[in-house]
């Protein structure tokens, strides 16, 4: 019974098993044989099922609770209650790190075991593929007629010249062949074997490129930038680290790390379906912008959707983009305000923002809600559609006054309305001007459009590439690979006096595929042994070269 | 003809016309599959009825016709585009696929007729489902215009359809192994008044001087069951194929089945429910879609005795999966590459990314279920099945009902 078919599990099996020596006693020694326990238990294949199932555990909380990077917004709304499956529920999610299961610790201990786990089980792995790599030695076979394919060839030829022409065909169709053997007790024998590098080796290979992922997910984490930023047409925004809105640049990156390049957005190209059946599905999505580098360098380029742009090996990615009505507030004369909104679209087609004038006295602040598509019906009243083309854009302006608090952190496309007084609704169209009682007056003069960009760097996407190259490159042969192994024995027959050679042989994988392939061996086999000479003068009714004939077909 | 027409006639093609011929065909294949005289000496369930098989493979070959038919009109209603932008499209297109492999794989290459009609009826279920999320043919969104909308969702799509097939394999080995094994608890029971289990796996093989197994499972993993493709049979009972039959098939309670098949299969399915337009359309096609998967665990029931062995079945199912496996595994590569072209980051962990990857893990944890002793053969089979559910999760909970939550900011599927 070789250690293949041992009915025993791995850890029971000794030839699996280092010999142990007893180590030191006392807390030292329970330490290590802990760790040693350990060890073990994260080199079986079963720990490491039980750690994906985990893994698979985590992942789908994170498909069906919403992520905190991803939709803070969401997230949010489950907490508060207001959406989601209520405050309790959710406060147990929080609990357990549930909406941000990627940065939770949990899943980090799990990264851990899980690469230990890999690591433990690697290092046998690679041993022993170092072993089958460098073996001369392909096992013998005690028992030829018991393999799973068998056929018996019937020959005058000599033995010693039947194991050459053996192992000439086996090594023309590259098989790995057995060095031979110095015991003379041995009955002589081809052994040969194909598939055992390439399958366990792919195998080595996809496993051992979760390490090179690792790496470039965690170098590329502290070596990267990326920055998001909104720009108006006609306006530019510089690569600095002030030049964004939101920015997650990684550990390492300096401020020094920034390009300098000043991007212009010349026009924003959009379009739509707008016939009945596709009304509003989008068509045309593409920014023409003028990048101008340090050096002063000038590259006119149009960026797409999958279209991002290449400055200095940073990508420039058009994310998305909004309206950006401008609004002017002037009070006696002056002018308190005069911005574009960037205004993204919310449900239903509108878009909604804010102005904050903290000039007039007392404060005045604006909710801003604005159609692209405001059509006047027959007696003049606009009718509110969500269609997102600006054919008819139409501002409506909430006022309040009070105390905007502008010194605390706010996002500026909200305004906090605690302690403000409600004042008038102004309705504008473009071109158009409104007075408020106290003549202070808002216009909406001109309407543009943004476009939102990212700006990143991912200094480690080649390794990342390799990895993934890697991981099919490995898969592949681990997957379809079969090992196999051959044996050829030639012994003469006392009763004939002729040679009988067996040619057995079994595959670990595909076996009839494998059934296949040992028949055109030996057929292969037979016109070799054609060619031979017999060993001895040969029975009178048999010529020299006389055809093998095959006596056990399998 | 203007592109109304064509849509018009493209789903037309598909329901009734395609739908009906697989249907046909599938009764075909399933009354040649019923007077099946199995030899199991051979394991070869040689189909005895040539005729209807003969009719039931041209019947599916026309069907393959009009649904290639029906792909090819959508894709030009919708502008000469790739022909899988949206749900229902890629849908069909792996109800293409499916019945594609079933005649060219497994009926002429593999010589395994009998389990085409399986394959038809997992067609079937996918076209159902596909009818349910129809859209008309539209151009795409111009963030998805890229040559990775080609190779991603294709890739994406292929893998599907090959898990599709290894899951219908599995769930035809999971119902003829359970019945294998009880038919030989009982016969061992009864030869030796014990119920301890069945002699389950290889031919014993003597390799000598085996110098060194690779790692600790490696080399003992497959050997067996890739090659037990002759399988595991009732010991004593050889004689009366009718009988062994019968004795299979009461093994298994069809009420049971049919419960467990109908819970099963509800953990996936209700995403119909708040994806439907109103809640009684949504109970509808709760119902409609369980209903069917019952009625195919039934169907595979019925045939218990005639399906290959469950080792044959096993290993079917795991060369499928195996094969399907690093076409998954491009696939969500690739969709790294193009997220990073489109969006500008290979990976977010977006709902549709995690359940991708949590796909990639469930059917690694099947690659390695099958190569781990103890796992083997209906654990592995089972650990199939979850990952299915999973892919199935992935392909339409993620879409329909996560998109719902507005956790998915309107990123295209
Ligand atoms: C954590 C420790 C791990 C151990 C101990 C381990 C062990 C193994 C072993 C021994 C095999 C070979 C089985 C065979 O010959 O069929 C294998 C295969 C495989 N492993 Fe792992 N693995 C680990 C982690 C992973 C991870 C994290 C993944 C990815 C999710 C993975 C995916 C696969 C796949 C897809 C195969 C089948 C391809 C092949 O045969 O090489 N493994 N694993």
């Amino acid at each position: 019974m070789s250690r293949t078919d041992s009915p025993l599990p791995p850890e029971a099996n000794p030839a699996l098993r280092r010999p142990s020596d007893p180590g030191p006693d006392g807390p030292v020694g329970f330490v290590l044989a802990s760790l040693r326990m350990a060890w073990r238990w994260l080199r079986r294949m079963r720990t490491a099922l039980y750690l994906l199932g985990a893994l698979g555990l985590l992942t789908l909380l994170a498909t069906v609770v919403p992520q905190f990077p991803n939709v803070p917004r969401t997230v949010a709304q489950w907490r508060s209650g207001e959406a989601g499956p209520g405050r309790f529920v959710s406060a147990i999610i929080d609990l357990l790190g549930g909406y941000d299961v990627y940065g939770s610790p949990a899943f980090l201990a799990l990264l851990l075991l899980l690469f230990t786990s890999l690591t433990a089980c690697l290092i046998p792995r690679y041993r022993a593929w170092w072993r089958v790599l460098r073996r001369t030695r392909p096992p013998r076979s005690r028992h030829l007629e018991a393999q799973e394919q068998v056929a018996v060839l019937d020959t005058a030829a000599d033995p010693a010249d039947v194991h050459a022409a053996a192992r000439r065909v086996l090594a023309g169709r590259r098989w790995r062949l057995r060095a031979p053997d110095a015991d003379p007790d041995l009955p002589d024998q081809v052994a040969a074997e194909k598939g055992h590098v390439v399958r366990e080796g792919g195998s080595l290979v996809f496993h051992t490129s979760f390490y090179v992922l690792l790496i470039g997910i965690v170098l590329g984490q502290l070596l990267g930038y990326s920055g998001q930023v909104g720009v108006v047409e006609g306006k530019a925004f510089t690569d600095t680290a002030s030049g964004y809105w939101t920015s997650t640049p990684g550990r390492w990156w300096t401020d020094a790390d920034h390009r300098a390049f000043t991007l212009t957005l010349d026009e924003f190209h959009v379009d739509w379906y707008r016939d009945v059946r596709l009304g509003g599905q989008p068509r045309v999505f593409l920014s023409d912008v003028t990048v101008r580098t340090e050096d002063g360098e000038e590259i006119e380029r149009t960026v797409g959707g999958n279209d991002p742009m290449v400055v200095e090996g940073m990508k420039i990615h058009q994310l998305d983009w909004g309206y950006a009505p401008r609004v002017v507030v002037h009070a006696d004369g002056e002018v308190l305000y005069d911005g574009y909104l960037t205004m993204s679209a919310a449900e239903g087609g509108f878009y909604s923002g804010a102005v904050k004038v903290p000039g007039a006295d007392p404060d005045v602040g604006f909710e801003v809600f604005f159609w692209p598509y405001a059509p006047e019906d027959d007696d003049g009243t606009p009718q509110l559609t969500g269609a997102p083309w600006a054919d008819a854009p139409y501002m409506v302006l909430q006022e309040f006054r009070g105390d905007l608090r502008l010194d605390a952190a706010q996002n500026v496309n909200t305004l906090d309305k605690t302690g403000l007084a409600e004042g008038d609704v102004l309705a504008l169209r473009p071109g158009s001007l409104a007075v408020l009682p106290d003549g202070v007056t808002v216009a909406f003069p001109e309407l543009r459009r943004w476009v939102g960009f990212q700006v990143s760097s991912r200094p480690t996407a080649p390794l990342l590439l390799t990895g993934a190259f890697l991981i099919l490159a490995g898969l592949i042969p681990a997957l379809y690979a079969s090992r196999r192994r051959l044996w050829v024995g030639a012994a003469v027959d006392p009763a004939s006096g002729r040679t009988r050679v067996t040619v057995a042989g079994r595959a670990f994988q595909r076996p009839q595929a494998f059934e296949a392939e040992h028949r055109r061996i030996v057929a292969s086999l037979a016109a070799a042994l054609a060619e031979l000479p017999p060993s001895s003068p040969p029975p009178a009714d048999l010529r020299p070269g006389d055809a093998p004939t095959e006596v056990v077909p399998r | 003809m203007t592109e109304i027409q064509l849509a018009e006639l493209s789903r037309v093609l598909f329901f009734p016309v395609t739908m009906l011929l697989y249907l046909v065909a599938m009764g075909l294949y399933l009354y040649a599959l019923a007077f099946t005289k199995v030899d199991r000496a051979a394991d070869e369930p040689a189909i005895a009825g040539t005729r209807a098989l003969r009719l039931g493979t041209l019947v599916a070959a026309i069907g393959l016709a009009t649904h290639l038919g029906h792909i090819v009109t959508r894709s030009l209603a919708a502008g000469g585009r790739v022909p899988w932008g949206t749900m229902f499209e890629y849908s069909s297109v792996m109800g293409f696929l499916v019945v594609l492999a079933g005649l060219v794989v497994f009926q002429w290459r593999m010589r395994r007729p009998e389990v085409v009609g399986f394959l038809l009826l997992g067609s079937l279920l996918t076209m159902g489902a596909a009818l349910l999320l129809y859209a008309e043919p539209g151009p795409l969104q111009p963030i998805l215009n890229s040559h990775w909308l080609k190779i991603h969702v294709f890739a994406i799509m292929l893998a599907a359809t090959v898990f599709t097939v290894g899951f219908v394999f599995n769930g035809l080995h999971l119902i003829r192994d359970t019945a294998e094994q009880r038919v030989a608890e009982r016969e061992t029971a009864r030869l030796t008044g014990s119920t301890v289990g069945a002699a389950y796996g290889g031919p014993p093989v003597v390799v000598e001087n085996d110098e060194s197994p690779l790692g600790s499972d490696v080399e003992r993993a497959d050997a067996p069951a890739d090659l037990a493709d002759g399988g595991v049979r009732g010991p004593a009972d050889g004689d009366d194929d009718r009988a062994y039959g019968a004795a299979l098939r009461a093994t298994i309670s069809p009420w049971r089945l049919a419960a467990g098949t109908f819970l099963g299969t509800s953990v996936v399915s209700w995403v119909f429910i708040p994806a439907s337009p109103t809640v009684e359309e949504g109970v509808r096609r709760f119902l409609g879609i369980n209903l069917a998967l019952v009625l195919a665990a039934l169907v595979a029931w019925w045939f218990v005795a005639k399906l290959p062995s469950a080792a044959t079945l096993d290993s079917l199912a795991y060369r499928t999966i195996a094969f399907g496996f690093p076409i998954w595994t491009f696939a969500v590569l690739a969709g790294a590459v193009w997220a990073e072209q489109s969006w500008g980051r290979y990976w977010g962990w977006d709902p549709k990314e995690t359940s991708a990857f949590l796909t990639w893990v469930a059917y690694a944890a099947y690659l390695h279920a099958r190569a781990t002793r103890g796992f083997r053969g209906r654990g592995a089979a089972w650990l199939g099945i979850g990952a299915f559910a999973v892919l199935m999760f992935t392909y339409y909970a993620v879409n329909l009902v996560v998109t719902g939550l507005h956790s998915y900011g309107g990123l295209p599927g």
